[in-house]
């Protein structure tokens, strides 16, 4: 099935796989694709599939519809293109099946290997526009500490990548206790969050009341338990 | 603490040219993975620089015990000092890289992805760009410990797209973040601390286009020797078509002293442990 892959600004937003025979791309919540961009028109373009061609055209736009940087009223597209509207730009990628038939030898991007995608063209086309919307991004969070033992520590933000607990002075967060050894435990930040790991000694590392000989990936709200030091771990968004 | 390693490089059954390239450096500690991309074999130039570069300059900093601010770059706060070399060194093998490809004509275009690993003492650091991967075998699971910097990786986060969906993708190889393409990169870096007895993978996507996570544990906990390790997941590669370039880096850590494990003092100090926590609770201020 053919698809149509909605970026903006090098990050991709959304797929739309082609699977009615007439898409309709604009501002207003009625079509297809929405847009919801100032550069763009109520109804701003139209895509028609007809056998095994899609036909794009362009419905009387007030900014217009480019197609690879050529302003269109109406375009066959092939695999590849690049649709830009308003600020955002629609690549057009054919079926299997259709870019058989479709006979044509290179595909745009040669997409068995390895590219990095190109805007500095994109952006070139793009700088022409006035209006800048923010590109959607997850908010970045940082995970915290909040100690619920009455032992004063409070709440402490997890600010590095590898934390260490424990009676050492290099410890990022400094723990008493007579069996406490220089690092009882680490908390480190990895591609699948914070995970809490017992490094050694005598005090035992608790996850949700269960004993942690390893280590264990830390969800908002778990409670850890440190020989006598009990804290709650949860994540905060950070402005950045 | 003992470090075992191994790299093994391989052009494929379908490529012409190796552009990927791979270093074992144990006396640093460092250990480094690139696949490069770009017309004419210019991509051969980019992973070699970038293998070069990130060694020596990691070397120089490490040598002189450079202070944070007078790397390249600003530091990141949140990382270790050696975790900073590394980054900074990252950041200097992308900045020559990317004057090269604009300087040269034959090297217009022309990128790399990374993937380095850092031993030391009590600390293991592990940095990528791009979709080459970093595994960390450890207490029979297996985790990734780089993320990719791909469309589809943003996808998956995203919630628009499966791993499964990934897989098959067109999109699969295009990536949002190399080496070479632009004058700043933002490099992903995490830190740990050795458990005892892990064992770390570096590989391109030579292989794990071809092989998924689990079959990749799968073989890991197999080989006990790194050479063999990278020799047989290489094998696997090209089992299965062999249609790219793959390079594979093992490091096998091992600690002769371990963690405590269940002897009597431990046992002991465990049970004491457990006496001194319910005290605690109990809500005396018994502060030792």
């Amino acid at each position: 099935m053919a698809k149509l892959i909605l970026t903006f600004n090098k990050q991709v937003i959304r797929e739309y796989p082609f699977d009615k025979d007439g898409i309709t791309v604009g501002r207003n919540e009625d079509n297809a694709i929405v847009i919801d961009n100032l550069a763009v028109s109520g109804f701003h373009a139209r895509i028609d599939r007809a056998g095994s061609e899609y036909i794009l055209t362009d419905l009387q736009s007030t900014n217009g519809t480019f197609v690879n940087d050529q302003k269109v009223a109406s375009h066959k597209l092939s695999h590849g293109d690049n649709i830009v509207i308003g600020k955002h730009v629609l690549l057009f990628l054919a079926s299997d099946s259709d870019r058989v038939q479709g006979g044509k030898e290179e595909t745009k991007l040669p997409l068995d290997r390895t590219v990095v995608l190109d805007t500095v063209k994109q952006r070139e086309l793009l700088s022409k526009q006035k209006v800048v919307p923010q590109a959607p991004r997850a908010p970045e969070k940082i995970g915290v500490l909040s100690f619920i033992d009455g032992s004063g520590l409070g709440d402490l933000g997890l600010s590095k990548k590898l934390t260490k607990l424990g009676k050492a002075e290099t410890s990022e967060i400094r723990l008493t206790g007579l069996l406490m050894a220089p690092t009882a435990a680490t908390i480190s930040r990895r591609p699948s969050g914070y995970a809490i790991s017992f490094t050694g000694g005598m005090t035992k590392l608790k996850v949700n009341g269960k004993v942690v000989k390893e280590s264990v990936q830390l969800k908002d709200f778990d409670t850890i338990e440190l020989g006598s030091h009990k804290f709650q771990f949860y994540q905060k968004e950070v402005k950045n | 603490m003992e470090v075992r390693a191994s790299g093994l490089s391989d052009v494929g059954l379908q490529r012409e040219g190796n552009e990927d390239a791979f270093a074992v450096q144990s006396s640093l500690g460092l250990y480094i993975v690139a696949d490069g991309m770009g017309g004419h074999l210019a991509g051969e130039v980019a992973s070699r620089v970038a293998v070069e570069i990130i060694t020596k300059g990691f070397e120089r900093w490490m040598e002189t015990d450079t202070p944070e601010d007078e790397l390249f770059g600003y530091p990141d706060a949140s990382l270790s000092k050696v975790g900073n070399y590394l980054l900074s060194s990252i950041r200097l093998a992308n900045r020559v890289i990317y004057e090269m490809a604009t300087e040269y004509e034959q090297y217009n275009g022309m990128g790399t992805t990374i993937v380095a690993l850092l031993v030391k003492p009590g600390l293991i650091v592990a940095a990528n760009v791009g979709d080459s991967r970093m595994y960390m075998v450890r207490d029979g699971r297996i985790e990734r410990m780089s993320k990719d910097h791909t469309i589809v990786s943003e996808h998956i986060e995203m919630g628009v797209m499966t791993e499964e969906e990934a897989v098959r993708s067109p999109l699969r190889h295009i990536l949002t973040r190399n080496l070479g393409s632009a004058e700043h990169v933002d490099a992903e870096v995490f830190e740990i601390v050795p458990s005892g007895r892990d064992r770390f993978i570096l590989c391109t996507d030579g292989l794990t286009d071809l092989a998924n996570d689990k079959e990749i544990l799968k073989v890991a906990q197999k080989e006990h020797d790194p050479e063999l390790l990278c020799r047989s997941l290489i094998d696997l590669a090209l089992e299965r078509g062999g249609h790219d370039n793959t390079t594979v880096v093992s490091v096998f850590l091992e600690d002769e002293r371990h963690r405590p494990s269940e002897g009597i003092l431990a046992r002991l100090g465990g049970m004491l442990a457990d006496i001194l926590a319910i005290l605690g609770r109990i809500g005396k201020k018994v502060r030792l």
